[in-house]
């Protein structure tokens, strides 16, 4: 056994089957497979990282030849990295209603046509659709003798509708995506609901930019949560000294009633029972009645700052682990919808999103909604096209006035570092005041 | 030093095996094996934290029987006989569609495009860049938050039932650093093939530079301003919303906004944009693309003007085009779909930037801009009042709302430089009247 300080090696097995239909077409369908593996090292300063596909599981001198490779490779690093003391241990993976490989690839495909099938209207020149499976099996090992294997199955759908007019182009895109097994029975709404919002669209306004009161319904306000405070709670990025967060602890950036929460351990689509470093995942408030509270860490990241928990180390498949989100939300108020409404008063109402970015260093998110309508008088009147807001991490947090009763979770993914994980964002319907909304209507 | 070696040459054997093999069951085969290895290191503020390296290997399997085409990929090449089988059992599930076969080989030239004989994977050359742009960096009151440096070699292999073997090599350097001084932060990035081709100690001043001059930035108010995209920002909306809307694909099937544009005017017509798969050193040069199609020149928009789309075969025989050779495979193993080599913007070059303009540096959240109808509403980053080509006044924070597609017919003036911006490669763009969201 080689000499260094700490060792971990995650290998990744296992197989992605998809089907893509495009206007009633079988572009293709099938599943693919992949075998990846990062071992980690800890010697004299940082971290020594081999990366390997094809990776076959191996003991003594062959492990040992590993272990010296990524030492050497650590020859170039400075930065003397410590590890924080963490809990170990697994959650069991929720069970699946129905597993997808029960289900042959040919009924799938019949299942999934009749969601795009669903989708037709006279208006709408294009329907398309895709379902997507992948299937890990994951073994952690660690030089403190921690081991960990489970598999985890992902499963889901997009259903995308576009509808045309005149060189007028819009886009309805539905999609569900899950932990709990197979989902593609009794779907077609959602097809219908695509085609809908596509040919409504094509009759939507464009909001003029400025600042106004906004309506997020549960999926946006969870991108809100997700874009203004989560990146910007993450450890590495706070060791770093890229976030505005950083030296926060303690201070209330927003009202009372704003708890915004990330929990690894939920079982939502960004659910992990074990972190990529085999940490005992747990839930962290982030927010608490609008005070920082606590930051997400890694092992490295808890060591350097404290403040936190760990347990949000995240990994693609042969990529070493990033501090990552995994099911991030703002908790529950007590208001009604009919409340947020009222009180808003004029404004927008945003719907849906394609996601968001934020500079966490700079302390600014933007972050798009798919759809909308105008609030006049509390009410939804005129429907809007696409509209992005954007906001400072700092002051926006002021500015959630009310939080309602109705928490939803939208399941998604984030990229970070060149890594796209599993992610799910979610809310109830809240209330922000003063929002800067971006648009290109001219009246 | 190389920690690990490479083997420029793949031995085929197994590959003619799998070819025999796929023939028994189905008409035609296609094998694309891709093995790699990089080295990077990253900082985490001025000191390195990580040192990595990569061993990547992928292999892409298709087929095609009568006018069905199966695939599957794998990185287990020990068990290509399943990924065959998949890719096989794939096929049966396809609609079939009109197919007039894999290419056959013709001779092209043996020597790669976008490789660099000299460049090595050794982390002490990653080390040495990171040094480089850390000095950069310290010309400038800022503080460097991250970095990485990265280093990749890797052999690219074709192979089909026609006959086609061919063989290519690409390398690549690849560097980015982050700096922030108080509330703003700066970003700078660059990538080449050749080793001599990237600036390390420009990447990490740049970075520093927008850090600092960016601090202390004013509001401004709403209005329509005279505006310099540069090629960063201009790359951002591009490569999101109107590259793709080129894609034959997506236009015969009803998913591009230019779908009846054909010979129309699409853009200012000083505006030329075309597809160079052939520029030497460029790191999207190739002299075939992902299916063994030779590579060509494409010249999408002349003057102006609407003149062609991209296909790959598939989508070339269903609609009864031509292919113009713009199959291209995401990471290893991916399997083609159509794309680009080197998009390049060009026509008329011109001083841009003499009259008092807002410059745009890059912005933030361009992937959430509607695919379809290309309306787009971001934040700007490292956004400056310029005058006679010097920043001056830093603005704060605002938004920039528009449509990519009516945004090309505005243009009002092409920079005298142009940069590679991952595939694209963009001078900055006037816009006179652009709106902007003060905040």
């Amino acid at each position: 056994m080689s000499g260094v300080k700490y060792y971990d090696l995650r290998h990744v097995t296992g197989q992605v089957t998809h089907i893509d239909i495009d206007n009633s077409v079988v572009e293709s369908a099938g599943t693919s497979f992949f075998n990846k593996a990062v071992l980690r090292v800890l010697d004299r300063a940082g971290w020594g990282v081999i990366q390997i596909d094809n990776f076959t599981p191996c003991s003594g001198r062959k492990f040992d030849d590993l272990l010296l490779s990524a030492q050497k490779l650590a020859g170039i690093t400075e930065e003397i990295v410590k590890l924080g003391d963490v809990p170990h241990g697994m959650l069991p993976v929720p069970p699946m209603k129905e597993d997808p490989r029960a289900v042959s690839i040919e009924e799938k495909s019949l299942l999934l046509a009749g969601i795009e099938e669903a989708a037709r209207h006279p208006a709408v020149v294009n329907r398309r659709a895709n379902y997507i499976e992948r299937i890990e099996q994951v073994r952690f090992t660690d030089s403190s003798d921690n081991e960990f294997s489970y598999e985890m199955c992902r499963s889901g759908f997009n259903v995308l509708a576009v509808a045309s007019r005149n060189g007028n182009v819009q886009m309805g895109y539905e999609r569900e995506h899950t932990i709990h097994g197979f989902d593609l029975r009794h779907r077609q709404e959602s097809g219908k609901k695509a085609a809908e919002i596509a040919v409504a669209l094509l009759d939507a306004g464009a909001v003029k930019g400025g600042r106004m009161h906004a309506v997020l319904d549960p999926e946006l306000a969870g991108v809100f949560a997700h874009e203004a405070v989560g990146h910007a709670s993450e450890g590495d990025l706070i060791h770093e000294g890229n976030s505005v967060l950083k030296g926060k602890t303690g201070e209330k950036i927003g009202d009372e009633i704003l708890t915004i929460v990330d929990d690894p351990s939920l079982s939502e689509f960004g659910f992990d029972p074990v972190d990529a470093e085999g940490t005992k995942v747990l839930r962290t408030e982030i927010i608490r009645k609008g005070v920082v509270n606590a930051f997400l860490h890694n092992r490295e990241s808890l060591a350097a700052l404290g403040n936190g928990i760990a347990g949000h180390a995240r990994a693609m498949p042969g990529e070493p682990p990033l501090v990552r989100m995994s099911n991030t939300f703002i908790e529950n108020g007590d208001s009604t919808e009919a409340e947020i409404f009222a009180e808003c008063k004029n404004g927008i109402f945003l719907k849906g999103s394609r996601g968001g970015q934020v500079d966490p260093g700079r302390g600014i998110f933007q972050f798009n909604a798919e759809y909308g309508y105008l609030v006049e008088n509390g009410e939804c009147t005129k429907m809007i096209r696409d509209v992005s807001l954007s906001g400072e991490i700092l002051s926006t947090l002021h500015r959630i006035a009310l939080c309602g009763n109705d928490r939803k979770m939208s399941p998604g993914y984030c990229g970070k570092g060149g890594q796209s994980v599993p992610v799910s964002d979610g809310a109830p319907h809240v209330l922000l005041l003063d929002a800067v909304v971006g648009g290109s209507g001219l009246d | 030093m190389s920690f690990f070696s490479m083997r420029w040459w793949v031995a085929v054997a197994w590959i003619e095996e799998l070819i025999r093999e796929g023939q028994k069951s189905v008409d035609e085969v296609e094998v694309f094996y891709v093995e790699g290895t990089s080295v990077s290191a990253d900082l985490k503020q001025k000191k390195v934290n990580l040192a990595t390296t990569s061993i990547d290997c992928g292999l892409g399997i298709r087929t095609v029987h009568k006018g069905r085409i199966g695939s599957s990929s794998t990185n287990d090449l020990d068990n290509w006989k399943n990924c065959l089988n998949a890719a096989i059992a794939s096929g049966k599930l396809a609609t079939p569609q009109t197919w007039n076969g894999l290419p056959e080989p013709v001779s092209l030239p043996a020597s790669p495009l976008s490789f660099d004989p000299a460049l090595e994977c050794d982390p002490d050359t990653a080390r040495d860049l990171l040094e480089k742009m850390l000095a950069g960096a310290s010309e400038h009151p800022a503080d460097v938050t991250a970095g990485s440096a990265s280093l990749s070699v890797s052999s690219v292999t074709l192979a089909n039932s026609h006959g086609i073997r061919y063989g290519d090599r690409h390398t690549g350097v690849s560097l980015s650093l982050e700096a922030i001084e108080r509330q703003s932060t700066g970003y700078e990035f660059d990538y080449a093939s050749y080793l001599g081709d990237v600036d390390p100690n420009k990447v990490g001043e740049r970075a520093a530079f927008f850090a600092w001059k960016s601090a202390d930035g004013k509001d401004i108010p709403t209005g329509d301003y005279p505006v310099v995209l540069s090629p960063l920002a201009y790359a951002e909306l591009l490569g999101s919303v109107f590259v793709p809307a080129l894609n034959g694909r997506s236009v015969h099937s009803g998913r591009s906004r230019l779908a009846q544009s054909l010979g129309e005017r699409i853009a200012d017509p000083r505006i030329t944009m075309y597809d160079d798969p052939l520029l030497p050193r460029a790191s999207g040069s190739v002299w075939w693309d992902a299916e063994g199609t030779p590579t060509r020149r494409i010249d999408f928009v002349r003057d102006g003007i609407l003149q062609t789309f991209a296909y790959d075969l598939k989508t070339a025989y269903r609609y009864d085009k031509k292919t113009t050779g713009s199959a291209v495979r995401g990471g290893f193993g991916g399997l083609p779909s159509i794309g680009h080599h080197n998009f390049i913007v060009d026509g008329k070059r011109e001083e841009i930037l003499d009259e008092r303009v807002l410059y745009v540096h890059s912005v933030v959240g361009a992937h959430t801009a509607n695919p379809m109808s290309g309306d787009f509403s971001v934040e700007i980053s490292n956004a400056f009042w310029m005058e006679d080509g010097g920043f001056e006044e830093p603005v704060r924070s605002a938004m920039m709302s528009g449509n990519v597609f009516d945004m090309h017919k505005e243009i009002a003036g092409l920079s005298k430089e142009s940069r590679g911006i991952g595939s694209l490669i963009l001078p900055s763009i006037r816009i006179n009247k652009q709106h902007i969201i003060g905040k």
